[in-house]
């Protein structure tokens, strides 16, 4: 199979006006994708499926990411006037990069028994703008997972033929993958709490009622030595 | 009703070959040991049912063998597997449209509490928060064989239970509600999270 | 003296009816004084696997499913008239032969009909 630099080039020449980026993932997967723009996302699957050297028929899986607001912090070396003199400062920049939801498309091809090829398409922001190209009718397999990511993520995909909630209830408004869901506190004991449910745990524990005192004796302390 | 019979009496008068029971007994005897489990299964928990229902652990052995398709003609309901909020109305209606006498074992870790999904946005912790349940079996998933002794369990139970007095059967109190309110799918949650009738947690005190 | 020969049926006549009201009775007689009924509009609603019951349980069948028993007649029916047929057909007289390509005839006639009233389509 192509490279990715490939795939991007003769998509790119294929779509004109396409804007195809390639995110390497650094991790042991080596699994680098490419991001492509909202407005040629279509235009660019069809070519994905029907460029014969490609023909990336079948799409396995369909995710979604939500990335909150982050900032990113860069140092650079920079040379400054100080007191007169010249010495080398460290300049800190922060870029802050506000937040957006990811769909997520692994694609292989049946014909010619390659594969993945990942492609992402990224949402304006969280809110109002988490809207995305539907790809079901390039790969009808993606249906339910767009829905699934509808359901969890909240992004609406236009063109989607049958966008309604898949695993929650209808009348669910929550979208419980996303990074700053809050679910329902109906916490109930537990033996052995630990780490966020013990946080969870502490609002409820209900404080011991002050004794006459007792309790403060320890084993270690007066009552032996006597 | 009336005293109970005395046990010697009773012995001797069965070496005399005369045989003497109650009413209360033999209203028991019969409903043990003719336990018809509800048919349905939830998740993983489920094949296990399946396998304590077929031929190499037999729940027939013990007369719960007619897996009745409808709750009207079904006693007990065993919740096998993972009880998602999505599904929970769906259970305690199916236990609400059961005739009396009703019970109810939870079968698993899921059953019981929500088992290692307990934190989860989707998962119900527990099908005592809606529906009174009789046994617990903990595994993930239990061994056909713990579901035959959650299955003694309540035959055992079952024996015990009082025809007449002030404790006598649940079922058989007028007063005692034989359906419980079914909750209703809310914006976040389910509606209401648990039934306090019927969900009693463990309350304990920590410094 | 013989006893009327009609005498037995009247017996079973009366087994028959208190055999099964001896354990309706009795249970009637449970209820009355043990257990009382607790009615309530779950358990007595239609049963629909927990899923609350949309409409009636008594719908009626629209008449137009006459195409239905159509198809029925030609495909089931024939079987069973054409497998007894091809079992005995080297004993048969050729009036028989006649006869069956009759009936045959008859019911490939609606075949045809239904087929050209289009449904046979999958996409209906």
């Amino acid at each position: 199979m192509e490279s990715l630099e490939q795939i991007k080039a003769r998509a790119e020449r294929a779509v004109s006006g396409a804007q195809i980026a390639i995110v390497p993932n650094p991790g042991p997967a080596q699994q680098s994708s490419l991001l492509i723009d909202n407005e040629h996302a279509f235009a660019v699957a069809r070519f994905l499926r029907d460029d014969p050297t490609l023909r990336l028929d079948f799409c396995s899986n369909v995710t979604g990411v939500d990335w909150l607001d982050r900032v990113v912090k860069k140092t650079v070396k920079m040379k400054r006037l100080v007191d007169g003199e010249e010495k080398e400062v460290d300049e800190t920049t922060e870029e802050k990069i506000p937040g957006y939801l990811e769909a997520v498309y692994h694609l292989y091809s049946m014909t010619h028994k390659h594969g993945p090829v990942i492609i992402r398409i990224r949402t304006r922001d969280r809110g109002d703008g988490a809207r995305l190209p539907s790809l079901t009718t390039i790969w009808r397999s993606a249906e339910f997972q767009e829905r699934e990511i509808f359901d969890l993520y909240g992004v609406r995909f236009d063109g989607h033929p049958d966008l309604r909630r898949i695993l929650m209830w209808d009348e669910f408004v929550d979208y419980p993958m996303r990074k700053d869901y809050r679910e329902p506190d109906d916490y109930e004991w537990e033996p052995t709490p630990h780490d966020e449910v013990l946080e969870k745990a502490k609002r409820h524990y209900t404080q011991r009622p002050e004794l006459d005192g007792a309790e403060k004796i320890t084993a270690g302390g007066d009552a032996l030595n006597r | 009703m009336t005293e109970p019979i005395d046990e010697r009496l009773r012995s001797e008068l069965q070496q005399h070959g005369v045989w003497v029971t109650s009413m209360q007994e033999l209203y028991n005897w019969g409903r043990k040991n003719s336990i018809w489990p509800l048919q349905f299964g939830l998740a993983c928990c489920a094949i296990e049912m399946i396998a304590t229902a077929a031929s190499r652990y037999d729940i027939a052995r013990f007369g719960g063998e007619i897996f009745r398709p409808s709750p009207r003609q079904a006693d007990l309901m065993i919740v096998a597997g993972t009880v998602t909020k999505k599904m929970a109305p769906q259970i305690v209606r199916l236990y609400n449209q059961m005739a009396d006498p009703k019970y109810v074992i939870a079968m698993g870790a899921c059953a019981i509490s929500g088992g290692p999904f307990k934190q989860g946005y989707n998962v119900l912790k527990g099908i005592d928060r809606y529906i009174p349940v009789d046994v617990y079996i903990p595994g993930c998933p239990p061994r056909p064989e713990a579901l035959l002794h959650a299955f003694m369990e309540l035959q055992r139970k079952i024996d015990s239970q009082k025809l007449s007095g002030a404790d006598k059967a649940e079922h058989l109190k007028p007063e005692q509600p034989s359906e419980f309110p079914v909750p209703l799918f809310g914006e976040h949650d389910l509606e209401s999270s648990a039934n306090p009738g019927v969900f009693h947690p463990p309350e304990i005190e920590r410094a | 003296m013989t006893p009327n020969p009609y005498l037995f049926i009247v017996i079973f006549v009366g087994v028959a009816l208190v055999f099964p009201l001896i354990p309706l009775a009795l249970a009637w007689l449970w209820r009355r004084f043990f257990q009382p009924p607790k009615p309530g509009p779950d358990k007595t609603s239609i049963y629909e696997c927990g899923v609350e019951s949309v409409g009636d349980a008594h719908i009626q069948f629209h008449s137009q499913y006459y195409l239905y028993a159509i198809i029925f007649l030609v495909f089931d029916v024939e079987a069973i008239f054409l497998v007894p047929f091809a079992v005995a057909f080297t004993g048969l007289p050729i009036g028989a032969f006649i006869a069956i390509l009759v009936f045959l005839l008859l019911l490939v006639e609606g075949l045809v009909w239904a087929w050209g009233k289009g449904c046979l389509d999958w996409e209906h």
